[in-house]
């Protein structure tokens, strides 16, 4: 290992046409990327280009189908990320990956506190040394013996990476590759600066390859950058050759292929006023914000994760309760963070997650169509099986719904049927209003363009929509009208009217 | 390293398919013909009308408690209290016939659902695990019992016309198959034909998703936990008739044969999957066992053991762990 870490000059790690592909989906399609020593490197792209796929398959979360990986010039295969720290790659998640309840100390070592065992026992004061001398070596002034909830977030990233660097040290790495995911997403102007003053301090033993969404930062930061979109390398460029606007329209591309999202089908919005949002404030989350959403209307939601724009459709399905102000849905009054009471109103809610928050997946797909229904489906006081294959029938006939039978296990469906499955749930309910939390997340393309053919439809039956879409294209071409949040704010109203589409990059510069 | 690629991906592959070829109904059948050949080979007089007999009034009385016990299962809870509201019941039926005579039914019905009430409550409004909340009450309940009888007690001669509701038998079949009967086509008609019924599905499936769609957990869930409460009431009440006497520890055996029988029937400890059939058939399968044992003569040091064994084995055969990454 020793011998290879010699090996100066060429590439530390190196991706040569990595692919991955899901069901229906190519996810990487043969990506390439070098990391040199001592290099920061960025790496960009939409939600959706396939930034996270490549970081997991870095790590060895999960085999790449195609391609090969190669550390100082020697293949290597990564099972797990264990594999990987002992090849000296680690990542900090976004999630954050330590156990809060353990403190600062036990965290750094956790699983490899061997090396401080005395006579069997492991020697508190060793580990207290190590710990302080580690925190040290990044500045950082961190008590060792607090729990991990106590302290900041930022610091939670700091004591993550230096736990990577000790790690791979152990390993026997002089240069390791760390991957940051969307790192200053959580962290405050201030705690961003401390940290690429840090990550500058680090290069000079580590190499690191940043993902942020932030282009700003990384343009500042990173020595070089790469451009990722559906999968596929677009271009990589010196950082002091690049320029924001350039790389804007790399990350979004031109390719608005001939309405791909049937914009010849999008109606104005109609008279009736469906949901009003008045002052809804949450502390912490997002300012007052008012608003509201007619009939036939998509409203799509735009903002980065951490702009508030989630927590705002949890409050109108009534899952967090907002602190401030009122929600109106067709004119009455909401009650506030209760789902049974946003249900009842008329609020359908499509999440983000569908296999564990929006169906019963060991349960058929007649089951989870009726589930809202069920009191319409009675016969005499009683389930009627008669009424409720009728209601399923429908609806599976209505949505395009492709099952072997109404009887088949929802678990047994693919991801856009088992989408549409939830969207029918809430159809046959006569909702109001239907928020979709990233409706065509891990959807292929064709289920992709039967949902927007239905949203559409929905559309036409006088539906009020607002909808979170996994990429920018993809909110402008439904929406009507898009809300941009950012930080907790809704900072502007933009119009998207068939023909008169705005242009990605001018929206990109407002949610950045 | 393309080999170990390949092997992944197969794996992977091998992982997506859902196996649901052999529903677990059908294996526990099967299962229960396959004992029953053992034990007949063992002793022909296994079989004979009367020990079928036997048999079944046994697995009636037990598939009342399980039906219950299910339904607390079904919505991902489990109730260990059980065992003392058995016990409770009897002795409190049997002391409660000489003052209020009749009245002892509907009064030890109502103590039934009101006790599995309390457990919902706890579950529900205390937030307590369910298994935590029923050690408890199943602990108060057996104290009860004591307290209202430390000994066995029996049912004044006089008053036995009181107990001959479950006793007679209409139609040349006993009244005790008879309840169990009213009492199977009741948990039926609840848990297919009701919204309640399917509810407790949805939640033992995804109790998010069930709380995203505005489905009213805490009422679910405390119903499961009432019909527990009553099918345990309803053996209680069973239980003493048909010994003309009430006993504070007759319960104590209830608690795991019913989650025993409910899990043979192939209803998942995680919920959401099995359901009344599953739970006959393992009702059978379980009283079967414990009449077979002792019909071919096996040591009845020995008989707790194969009975574990068997449950082992039965749950191996009809629980789809494929579906279940982590077994609690």
């Amino acid at each position: 290992m020793s011998d290879a870490n010699n090996r100066r000059g060429g590439p530390v790690l190196a991706l040569r046409q990595i692919t991955k592909e899901f069901p229906g989906v190519v996810a990487l399609d043969k990506v390439n990327l070098t990391i040199g020593r001592n290099e920061l490197i960025g790496l960009v792209g939409e939600n959706g280009a396939g930034k996270s796929v490549l970081m997991k398959i870095m790590i060895g979360l999960i085999p790449p189908d195609g391609g090969t990986i190669s550390l100082h010039g020697q293949p290597v295969t990564l099972r797990s990320p264990g594999d990987a720290i002992r090849n000296g790659i680690g990542m900090v998640f976004q999630e954050g990956s330590l156990v809060p309840n353990l403190s600062v100390m036990e965290n750094l070592f956790l699983c490899h506190e061997a090396g401080f065992r005395r006579l069997g026992i492991l020697s508190l004061r060793s580990m207290r040394a190590a710990a302080r001398e580690l925190l040290a070596q990044l500045k950082l002034g961190i008590d060792v013996d607090l729990p991990v909830a106590e302290i900041s977030p930022a610091e939670r990233q700091m004591v993550e990476i230096a736990r990577l660097l000790w790690l791979t040290k152990l390993y026997g790495h002089d240069n390791p590759v760390l991957i940051l995911d969307e790192p200053t997403t959580v962290l405050a102007d201030k705690e961003r600066e401390t940290l690429f003053t840090i990550l500058r301090e680090i290069k000079s033993r580590a190499s690191i390859v940043l993902i942020s969404h932030r282009l700003q930062e990384i343009l500042e930061n990173c020595d070089r950058i790469v451009v990722l979109k559906d999968g596929k390398n677009v271009t990589e460029m010196a950082s002091s050759d690049a320029r924001l606007q350039k790389i804007e329209q790399l990350m979004v591309g031109h390719s608005f292929s001939t309405d791909r999202f049937h914009e010849d089908e999008q109606r104005r919005r109609g008279e009736k006023e469906i949901l009003r949002v008045e002052n809804l404030g949450k502390a912490g989350q997002f300012q007052p914000l008012s608003f509201s959403v007619g009939e036939g209307e998509i409203v799509g939601l735009v903002g980065l994760v951490g702009s508030g724009k989630e927590e705002v459709c949890k409050c109108l399905a009534g899952l967090e309760k907002a602190d401030s102000g009122s929600i109106f849905l067709d004119g009455k009054r909401l009650p506030a963070g209760s789902p049974r009471g946003s249900v009842r109103a008329g609020i359908g809610h499509i999440p983000i997650d569908r296999r564990s928050e929006g169906l019963a997946l060991m349960m058929n797909v007649a089951e989870n169509v009726n589930l809202l229904v069920l009191n319409r489906l009675k016969a005499g006081g009683f389930l009627s099986p008669g009424r409720e294959k009728k209601n399923a029938r429908h609806w599976v006939e209505e949505c395009q719904i492709k099952t072997p039978s109404i009887s088949t296990l929802c678990a047994n469906l693919s991801g856009g049927n088992q989408q549409k499955t939830v969207i029918s749930k809430w159809l046959s309910s006569r909702v109001r209003l239907l928020i979709l939390d990233h409706p065509t997340r891990g959807v292929d393309v064709g289920a992709k363009d039967e949902i927007y053919k239905l949203m559409r439809k929905l559309a036409r039956e006088g539906i009020g929509m607002l909808v979170m879409c996994d990429t920018l294209e993809e909110d402008i071409g439904l929406a009507n009208r898009m809300l941009i949040m950012k930080d907790g704010r809704l900072v502007q109203e933009i119009g998207s009217a068939p023909k008169t589409k705005p242009d990605p990059k001018d929206i990109i510069s407002l949610i950045v | 390293m393309t080999a170990a690629r390949n092997g992944a991906q197969q794996e992977s592959k091998k992982r997506s398919i859902h196996p649901r070829q052999i529903p677990p109904v059908y294996i526990t059948v099967a299962l229960l013909f396959v004992v029953g050949l053992v034990f007949y080979l063992g002793n022909p007089n296994f079989i004979t009308p009367y020990n079928l007999n036997t048999i079944i009034s046994f697995s009636a009385i037990l598939l009342m408690v399980a039906l219950g016990q299910m339904c607390t299962i079904l919505v991902g809870g489990i109730d260990l209290s059980v065992g003392g509201l058995v016990s409770f019941i009897s002795v409190a039926f049997i002391v409660l016939i000489k003052p209020i005579g009749y009245l002892a039914y509907p009064a030890c019905i109502i103590a039934g659902v009101l006790a599995g009430y309390i457990n919902g409550f706890i579950l529900t409004r205390v937030k307590i695990p369910s298994f935590i909340a029923t050690l408890g009450t199943g602990g108060i309940l057996t104290s009860l019992a004591y307290l209202v009888s430390p000994r066995p007690v029996n049912l004044a001669p006089d008053l036995y016309g009181v107990v001959d509701i479950v006793n007679g038998s209409l139609l040349k079949a006993s009244n005790v198959l008879l309840i169990g009967l009213v009492v199977l086509a009741f948990f039926l008609v609840i848990l297919r034909f009701t919204a309640t019924g399917r509810n407790i599905f949805y939640i033992g499936s995804n109790i998010r998703m069930s709380w995203m769609s505005g489905i009213n957990i805490v009422k679910t869930r405390t119903i499961a936990f009432m019909l527990s409460g009553l099918g345990a009431a309803l053996v209680g009440i069973t239980i003493s008739s048909v010994r003309f006497g009430g006993d504070p520890v007759v319960g104590t055996s209830y608690v795991l044969n019913s989650i025993a029988a409910v899990v043979v029937g192939g209803t998942a400890l995680t919920g959401g999957t099995g359901g009344v059939i599953n739970t006959v058939f393992g009702s059978l399968f379980m009283s079967m066992m414990d009449n077979g044992m002792t019909v071919v003569g096996l040591d009845q040091y020995l008989q707790q053991a194969i009975l574990g064994v068997m449950v082992i084995i039965g749950v191996t055969l009809t629980f789809d762990r494929e579906k279940t990454p982590i077994v609690k």
